[in-house]
């Protein structure tokens, strides 16, 4: 779309342009209403007169007129009148709110109200009714506690993993496995069973992924840009076509979840379709990494984009496998996605008996990230107790062998460096 | 530490010429020694090319139970020291104006030019994809470089090479002119090359860039390579504890400057007895080098004991685990233990210079480059395995490095080896200005 007014306002470029027409919106509409929304900005436009512009054709492509929010008629809106102003932002807001809503509870999808959300950024709706459009007041309540519910505006994929109820069976090791083509000891999902101080003879179980930290030290050191966190999801990702093997983001995590391809991988390149690798930016990232390039979990980023049919997106291998319902993966600005909701309900189901102690916490359940003082702001939750700096690592009642996984990866690369390189890893 | 009467203007052109104009089977000897060295490397170095980084031992840390970064970063580190050390020593030679060492400067140059391209090397072979060091880090490099510490370092190497390169030209056109009558014809369109437009009243100008190349040198000495950068690659990732910290920085340094004293000891004895230097490169000089080699060692053991007391006294758990570690292992003690070998004979050697031999001084620095590359290699390796994240310390896993590894140590040295018989044979490898002051020269 071409400004006949000078080139003072970017106008949408080709991104944005096809992430509008992605969606089953009004694209023109969209960039047209980003233009102005840029004028309101630098005070051209005023908000009043901006709404007054869109507010038909909005009401028309949205269809939220029959939601909650309350858009007042343009007619009615005095231009003069100061307080005008405010409403019509907060309508806005309502209206940036009602949009990444839209659906929620509806046959559709997470993926379009994903996009629809992505839409509304696009049409400056956030900008304008900033406060309004934030969703999630209630997630905080619900998820207060462990830090991390519901804050921010759009997707950010996480995990609530419940320790408590996992039997270290590994099934998750086996679906990442294979889902994502692993070599041999690259266990993108790695289940410690350890004991601890404390704690006698029981053995416990960390499920540990990717944390796909929004501080992630990673992203901070790579040279190339190639880890980086992509921003429609917050997932952390490893660019294949551009990482250069250095193995920087490898050293300077603190959770040691990376795996490098050190040989050629054990599925060949012929046996992997492109749907699982590239992703909807057009980026390689997803499945297992090529030879020389650094690999980690990707929290299924091949079915968040819907690669894997619409009904995959927001599941991921390893909770599709989870038989014991440890492992929750979901939106965790969404206070109804699957982490938060099984916080919440794991919270109100545990006993708490607040009349004979009223001093009590709202719960007694413990909750944890790992090494929340690194500062790398995990997105993976855990319920249970953290492991201790005493914690010891044993054999758990699965056996890694027994279910054709491979626990120390050296070994595999010893053996690969002894035959010169012959073998695979 | 000056030292008293090292008067070298007596030696005349043709003694500074010699390597140039002659030719021995000792030059062919070393010449096949250091072709050897690097075909070892590259016999090996074929099959990573073909195999991928597997046929290393390096492995991935946490459930992998092993490291990703060994041996070559190890190396790079030590490479880079060495680079460091020697260019700030010749910076300081030149800005300070202590002539003593002025026979050395230029070696010290000439060292700094091929550690970095070690260092380099090592970088190339370290890296899973070497085909995509331009692709992916030119275009990468505006938005990078205020973010990652590797991309600082790439940036720094470079421009240190450059700088260094610089100042090597500016100065070999002075003393190729003048010399011109003593090199060899067929080299003559180098020659021309390298002294394209000279003017004696260049001269001037040329002094006073040097002088300022060598104040940014000195200057930036404590931020950059070892000063900064190198250490700066560890000491900011605060998941791994034994890397954590502000001593490293300092630390390095000492590291660096002692390996470039003992690097430059062993390559200007090389060139005293390969060429029969004994008067243009005097033993004061060495007896010169061998206190600051013992000035250095102690600063080095000196941070080093930081490091120790700080680990084991009342630390956080994991430092506390990663020292003990540390301490324990015995190839740590070598390393320390050579260090200090050095240190005490310098002193010894200066209270009682008739104790001084040169023999035993070219042993003693190459004891210390052997120390320096270990505690190196120890440091990356040991780093990896104690990191916060306790729960893997159940993962066994050992690392030493495979023959693949070794080999590119030995390799590069090669390198060395082979550049400094390449280049002697071109170009003055100790300048006009250590024989003649600058009146004579010109008169
Ligand atoms: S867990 Fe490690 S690899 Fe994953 S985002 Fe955090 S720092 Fe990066
Ligand atoms: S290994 Fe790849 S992704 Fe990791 S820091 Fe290096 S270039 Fe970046």
């Amino acid at each position: 779309m071409s400004t006949d007014d000078g080139s003072m306002y970017t106008t949408v470029d080709e991104a944005d342009r096809r992430l509008l027409e992605e969606t089953e919106f009004d694209a023109d509409l969209g960039a047209e209403m980003a233009r102005d929304a840029q004028r309101v900005a630098a005070d051209e436009l005023s908000e009043v007169e901006f709404y007054r512009r869109y507010h038909d054709r909005l009401l028309a492509e949205f269809d939220v007129d029959d939601r909650e929010v309350e858009i007042p008629d343009p007619d009615e809106v005095d231009a003069d009148d100061v307080n005008a102003v405010d409403r019509v932002e907060e309508a806005f807001g309502g209206l940036g709110e009602a949009l990444r809503n839209v659906g929620g509870e509806d046959a559709e999808s997470r993926r379009s109200v994903m996009k629809k959300g992505a839409a509304a950024a696009a049409l400056g709706l956030g900008g304008l009714g900033s406060a309004g459009a934030t969703t999630g007041g209630e997630g905080d309540g619900a998820a207060g506690g462990a830090g991390g519910g519901a804050e921010g505006d759009g997707t950010r994929w996480g995990m609530t993993i419940n320790l408590n109820n996992c039997d270290g069976c590994l099934a998750c090791m086996v679906a990442c496995n294979q889902e994502h083509n692993l070599s041999r000891g690259a266990n993108w999902m790695y289940v410690f069973a350890f004991e601890d101080e404390g704690q006698g003879e029981e053995t416990n179980f960390l499920p540990r992924t990717c944390q796909h930290c929004t501080d992630s030290p990673c992203t901070k050191v790579c040279p190339v840009g190639a880890r980086h966190t992509r921003e429609e999801d917050g997932l952390v990702l490893t660019d294949y076509d551009i990482c250069i093997g250095c193995r920087y983001c490898e050293v300077s995590c603190p959770y040691g979840v990376n795996y490098f391809q050190w040989g050629e991988p054990d599925v060949p390149e012929s046996e992997v379709d492109d749907d699982h690798q590239i992703d909807d930016r057009g980026r390689w990232v997803g499945s297992r990494p090529p030879e020389g390039v650094m690999g980690k979990c990707t929290f299924c980023v091949d079915r968040q984009d819907g690669q894997m049919g619409e009904e995959k997106v927001g599941t991921t291998a390893c909770q599709e496998a989870c038989a014991m319902d440890a492992i929750h993966f979901g939106d965790l600005n969404d206070p109804e996605s699957d982490p938060n909701r099984h916080l919440r309900e794991y919270r109100d189901g545990q006993e708490n008996d607040r009349s004979d102690y009223p001093n009590r916490k709202g719960h007694t359940v413990s909750t944890f990230k790992l090494m929340e003082e690194r500062g790398t702001e995990p997105n993976v939750r855990f319920v249970g107790n953290e492991p201790s700096p005493h914690a010891e690592q044993v054999e758990g009642p699965v056996a890694y062998e027994d279910v054709g996984l491979v626990d120390d990866r050296k070994e595999v690369l010893d053996r690969g460096a002894a035959a010169n390189g012959g073998e695979e890893a | 530490m000056s030292v008293d009467g090292v008067d070298v203007t007596g030696v005349d052109r043709d003694t500074l010429t010699r390597p140039i104009r002659s030719f021995s089977t000792r030059y062919i000897a070393a010449l096949a020694v250091a072709l050897g060295l690097i075909g070892v490397w590259l016999f090996f170095y074929s099959r990573q090319l073909r195999h991928g980084l597997i046929v290393t031992n390096l492995a991935d840390w946490g459930s992998g139970g092993g490291v990703p970064w060994g041996l070559y970063i190890g190396a790079f580190i030590w490479w880079v020291g060495i680079a460091h050390g020697g260019i700030i020593l010749s910076a300081a030679v030149r800005l300070l104006g202590m002539d003593t060492y002025q026979p050395v400067a230029r070696l010290a140059e000439l060292l700094t030019i091929a550690a970095l391209t070690c260092a380099g090397i090592f970088i190339l072979i370290h890296v899973g994809r070497p085909d995509r060091l331009v692709t992916s880090v030119l275009p990468a490099w505006p938005t990078r470089v205020q973010w990652s510490p590797l991309m600082w370092d790439v940036t720094v190497i470079t421009a240190y090479f450059v700088l260094t390169a610089t100042y090597l030209a500016l100065t070999i056109r002075y003393d190729v002119t003048r010399l011109r009558d003593r090199l060899p014809d067929r080299l003559e369109p180098l020659y021309s090359a390298l002294t394209v437009g000279y003017t004696e009243r260049e001269d001037e100008v040329v002094e006073r860039m040097v002088w300022w190349i060598a104040f940014a040198i000195i200057i930036m000495a404590p931020l950059l390579l070892h000063g900064g950068v190198i250490p700066w690659l560890f000491s900011l990732l605060p998941s791994m504890a034994g890397w954590a910290g502000g001593v490293q920085g300092p630390s390095f340094l000492s590291i660096a400057l002692t390996s470039a004293v003992a690097g430059i000891i062993i390559v200007a004895a090389a060139f005293r007895y390969a060429y029969g230097w004994e008067e243009l490169i005097p033993r004061a000089v060495f007896q010169g080098l061998a206190k600051w080699l013992g000035f250095f060692s102690l600063i080095f053991l000196w941070l080093q004991l930081q490091q120790v007391i700080t680990g084991i006294f009342a630390a956080p758990t994991t430092l506390q685990h990663a020292t003990e570690v540390k301490i324990s292992t015995p190839l740590y003690w070598v390393a320390i233990g050579l260090v200090v070998l050095a240190m005490l004979y310098a002193f010894a050697t200066a209270l009682r210079p008739d104790l001084f031999d040169l023999r035993a001084l070219v042993g003693i620095s190459v004891g210390v480059l052997f120390g320096t590359l270990t505690e190196k290699v120890l440091f990356v390796v040991e780093g990896l395995q104690h990191a916060h994240f306790a729960l893997y310390d159940g993962v066994p896993g050992q690392y030493v490095p495979s023959a693949v590894e070794i080999s590119a140590v030995l390799g590069t040295i090669g390198v060395v080896v082979l550049f400094f018989l390449v280049v002697s044979k071109v170009i003055p490898v100790v300048e006009l200005h250590a024989i003649e002051d600058h009146e004579e020269v010109d008169a």
